[in-house]
């Protein structure tokens, strides 16, 4: 009955005993035996492994996407059904992108793993002698990382227009792990600067004064910490303490402007702009 | 006993000195902002430990040590601060000598006791305030310090764990000197006042929530600072030079 399963055809080229050849044969010695044998041990083992590494929410999904992807690298590798190449490469994005997603940033070790996992699947695909990934397909990782992520266009535009590669360049794998890991990160800032919306935002509707204060002094903490001179960041930090915070908002509504509102876009993209002053362009 | 110093044996100072209460020292993390200022030029004697009975057969030690100071060419100064280095000292007291004090006349030149039994190391077996920086200012004095010529640190190690006890690194400084905060950032200074004005406006939205989001913010945009990378794709041309409708035949 499995043997009849296609999904198993491939598998059993592999096998060193045929089928029919190991009903003729000696019994399989056991149960544990023929999982090593057809390497389901060892496969089980890596799911395992990655599933430890990477802690997701959703265990079930998370296996059932890991296999998944599993069987189609192994397709890949053993020639079966080729897909056109538009389909191929469609393919190792998804694979990369999923490598990328494995596991959270702040997870170093893994994170990084990761990352040259997906650079290492994503420079199969170049045909060309030198290795490594080209402009093109850096940017369309980093733009479907940040469209996963749900971030809106126009950040998404901003921030490719710093981190951006031409189509033809090739990226070094420190461009690639720095730009993903920047994507990453925004994401978690864009989602942050939400529920920071959201506590402006308690009253209905959120105070353009009160909003631009808020992001003022956030700007000014970001603009005085410097990595060389470490009390700056003491510095930074007492700018955002809860009373200074107070201050920085009670001054704007006393302020004589105008009050209106302040979307959560227009919110969210003020915020991102800041984020942006600390990534570095790529040249 | 010699040296004008009327002092007993340092164990009887065992039970006494723990009660006293002065106030805390001045800790200074070592050498802050030190270079900008220059200590008085003095000199140094000591330690001098004191011993009880004959010194070459009794081995007895009285846990005590004198340090004295003197500046040369008998010039009086104003002292307005003391800064050194603990090294083991338990306990000190400092007395002075002046120059034409007040009261001048046949006993002008009398020791005062400007500091006494000053607690270094709040116990005095254990390793605690061993080796502080500690800075005494003139305020902190039982007496004024004008036109002193000269200094006698009295040093007071009870326990007998440790041998030897001295101070190290001794600093005097003058008035007219004092320790200059040019560097001194206000947000620290104004970091205690000011109490929080609650909730000003009462449309006011939650700072403490505010606040929070917005450090992790903060602290996010710094993620991406220290994982910055020197790589570079290796473009030579300026942004956008290349660009078909800026070519030109020139």
């Amino acid at each position: 009955m499995m043997a009849a399963s296609p999904a198993l055809k491939l598998a059993e080229k592999r096998r060193p005993v045929p089928v029919a050849a190991a009903a003729v044969g000696p019994v399989p010695a056991g149960e544990a035996e023929f999982l090593r044998q057809v390497g389901v041990t060892g496969m089980l083992r890596e799911a395992l492994l990655t599933v430890l590494e990477a802690r997701p929410e959703e265990p079930v999904a998370f296996l059932a996407d890991y296999f998944e992807k599993l069987a189609l690298s192994r397709a890949e590798e053993t020639g079966g059904e080729v897909p056109g190449p538009p389909a191929l490469q469609q393919q190792r994005l998804d694979r990369a992108i999923w490598y990328l997603r494995l596991a959270h940033y702040s997870q170093r070790t893994a994170f990084h793993n990761n990352v040259s996992m997906a650079y290492e699947c994503l420079s199969i695909g170049v045909k060309k002698k030198r290795p490594g990934v080209n402009g093109r397909i850096y940017s369309e990782v980093l733009r479907r990382i940040c469209r996963e992520g749900e971030a809106p266009e126009d950040i998404l535009s901003l921030l490719l227009k710093k981190i951006q590669c031409r189509d033809y360049e090739a990226v070094p794998y420190d461009v690639f792990r720095y730009s993903t890991l920047t994507c990453f990160v925004l994401l978690e800032f864009i989602s942050k600067a939400n529920s920071l919306y959201h506590v402006l935002d308690d009253s209905g509707q959120a105070d353009k004064r009160v909003c631009q204060a808020v992001l003022g002094t956030l700007g000014e903490a970001i603009m005085a910490s410097d990595l060389y001179v470490p009390t700056s960041y003491l510095e930074a930090g007492s700018k955002l303490r809860p009373d200074c915070l107070a201050l920085a908002m009670d001054k704007a509504l006393l302020a004589r402007r105008p009050s209106s509102s302040m979307s959560r876009r227009e919110f969210l993209s003020e915020a991102a702009v800041l984020f942006l002053t600390k990534v570095k362009p790529i040249n | 006993m010699c040296l004008g110093i009327r002092a007993v044996p340092g164990l009887v100072y065992y039970g006494v000195l723990i009660l006293s209460s002065r106030p805390k020292p001045t800790y200074w993390p070592s050498g802050v902002n030190r270079m900008s200022r220059d200590p008085v030029l003095c000199t140094i004697k000591g330690p001098i430990m004191l011993q009880v009975g004959d010194v070459k057969t009794d081995f007895a030690r009285a846990g005590v040590a004198v340090i004295d100071v003197t500046f040369p060419q008998t010039k009086a100064v104003d002292v307005q601060e003391i800064v050194f280095k603990n090294y083991y000292t338990a306990f000190l007291s400092i007395r002075i000598l002046q120059n034409n004090h007040h009261c001048s006349g046949e006993r002008s030149r009398n020791w005062r006791t400007c500091l006494r039994n000053y607690c270094l190391m709040p116990n005095p077996h254990t390793e605690d305030g061993s080796q502080e920086y500690t800075s005494l200012f003139r305020q902190q004095m039982l007496c004024d310090l004008d036109q002193v010529t000269s200094l006698r640190l009295i040093l007071r190690q009870p326990s007998p764990v440790w041998l030897h006890f001295s101070l190290e690194e001794l600093q005097i400084y003058h008035c007219g000197q004092e320790n200059p905060q040019k560097g001194f950032p206000l947000w620290l200074s104004c970091l205690l006042s000011q109490e929080q004005p609650t909730k000003v406006h009462n449309a006011l939205p939650d700072a403490e929530k505010a606040s929070s989001e917005v450090q992790q913010m903060w602290m996010l945009t710094e993620v991406i600072q220290t994982n910055e990378t020197a790589a570079r794709i290796g473009r030579f041309d300026v942004d956008g030079c290349y660009d078909i409708n800026l070519l030109s035949y020139t």
